[in-house]
């Protein structure tokens, strides 16, 4: 007879995939219920330990784990490549623009020199340390990128921990101070943006993981492109610059190379690579959309719109460009 | 597993099926014991460690009998488990002789008087390039 443990142990065994579950299903039931006592298996549940130690499996086997079907394991390929492109453009944006500030507030003599250090100075310990916070921690996504092409996922996954906490400020100040959160939709799709690729790093680089590779070039000399590709988007066009304006003109850089590259290349990579940027465009697109939005009716911020429509076009063509060719490669294998 | 290190519960899982091919709660309570205690994993641990070893070919499936209308599964070690599992061991016991060694010589050294007649006054590195000590 089924005790009332084993029907909730099974429930959490739901968590696994079906392919996990057919194969281990029962003998993880017996090895779980073994040693407990049957008398009082109906006032006992599984421990937070055992569930915790069920969902890692559950994602890990979901993220292709040693063993899974194909799917898996292009769903894990996908995750780990939109990770490392992601961390890519957010490293290059967070060396870039602190060097351009620095360079301007240093450069335009004493009055800029102090209202660039007034940030940290004028305003309490707090705001003080919240701000040096916010310069230092974003460090953390250059951290990870090398880290991660380095086989070292543990420093990895700390420095995308760490450089993704300075996006929950605003929602935190908001809590705290109760006061209105200014663009919402902003502040919450940068949140997004920060931590679905440190959440899909964490996950989806698990021990049995493959390596992070590049397609092509060392980490070095990709990571310098995508800085001078970053500064130069900044710099040559200041007036329509924002949060996102460099990461969206590097993933549409890299995107078209992408999609040149794979009409010309015959052998076949690292699955998932046109997807995991379709995903990643995705996402651009809407921080990209909820940054323009407040902006639409502002007399005088023709020049920011029409840049940003222009990037949210580029956006939307090459997300459903690189999703066709994501599909067909996926077909095609 | 050759690439990577091997961590602390795949050793003891490998070390749990050394003597004899042993099931799931079987290798639970085995790391148990082995580690003093140590070691606890939980079922889901237990199940990406064997997945892992079995994907890595150190471990294979046995044998499965029906226990009281549940199902056991007995894994066993393959002559590449037994031959990580011995590489791991020495790894440790080499590790662990150097410690040892080192602790000896600390000891000795402390044990040692601090200062003897005019080999106490002697300065505590040889002279630079320079000839100073800095």
């Amino acid at each position: 007879m089924t005790t009332l443990l084993e029907t909730r142990y099974r429930t959490v065994l739901r968590l696994l995939p079906a392919y996990y579950r057919r194969e281990r299903e029962e003998e993880m039931v017996e090895t779980y219920l073994e040693d407990l006592d049957r008398d009082t298996q109906d006032q006992s549940r599984p421990t937070l330990g055992e569930v915790v130690s069920i969902a890692a499996l559950a994602v890990r086997s979901r993220l292709g784990a040693a063993g899974a079907p194909r799917p898996y394991v292009v769903l894990g390929s996908v995750t780990r490549l939109f990770a490392l492109a992601a961390v890519l453009l957010l490293a290059a944006s967070a060396v870039v623009a602190p060097v351009l500030r620095l360079t301007w507030s240093f450069t335009r003599g004493g009055a800029q020199r102090r209202l660039f250090l007034s940030e940290f100075t004028d305003h309490g310990v707090l705001a003080g340390t919240v701000a040096v916070a916010q310069w230092v921690l974003p460090l953390g996504w250059a951290v990870a990128y090398f880290a991660l092409l380095r086989d070292r996922p543990r420093l990895a996954r700390l420095g995308v921990l760490a450089a993704a906490l300075p996006s929950l400020w605003p929602l935190l100040r908001s809590v705290t101070d109760a006061t209105p959160l200014p663009e919402p939709a902003f502040v919450t799709m940068l949140a997004l943006l920060a931590w679905l690729p440190a959440l899909a790093l964490c996950t989806a680089h698990h021990r049995d993981a493959p390596p992070a590779r590049l397609p092509a070039g060392t980490p070095g000399l990709v990571f310098m492109a995508t800085c001078v590709v970053t500064g130069a988007s900044l710099v040559l066009l200041p007036a329509v610059s924002d949060l996102v304006w460099g990461p969206v003109n590097c993933f549409v850089v890299g995107a078209l190379g992408l999609l040149l590259w794979s009409v010309r290349r015959t052998d076949r990579g690292v699955p998932g690579g046109a997807l995991a940027l379709a995903v990643l465009g995705l996402l651009l697109l809407a921080v990209r959309v909820a940054a323009l939005y407040p902006w639409l009716r502002v007399p005088g911020a023709a020049a920011y719109i029409a840049g940003g429509l222009a990037q949210a076009g580029a956006l939307a063509l090459l997300t459903a460009v690189l999703a066709v060719a994501g599909r067909r490669e996926l077909a095609a294998r | 597993m050759t690439a990577k290190s091997m961590t602390r519960a795949a050793f003891f899982v490998l070390t749990a099926l050394a003597d004899q091919p042993r099931h799931g709660y079987g290798i639970l309570r085995e790391t148990e014991e082995l580690s003093g205690g140590e070691v606890h994993l939980r079922v889901g641990t237990l199940y990406g460690v064997l997945d892992r070893l079995t994907a890595d070919g150190l471990i294979v499936l046995d044998r499965e009998e029906v226990q009281q209308g549940r199902l056991r599964r007995y894994y066993r070690l393959t002559d590449d488990g037994v031959a990580a599992l011995d590489a791991e061991a020495e790894r440790m016991a080499a590790g662990a002789g150097a410690a040892r060694r080192r602790i000896a010589e600390g000891r000795r050294a402390a044990a040692r008087p601090a200062a003897q007649d005019p080999a106490g006054l002697e300065p505590p590195t040889a002279p630079g390039l320079a000839g100073g000590f800095a």
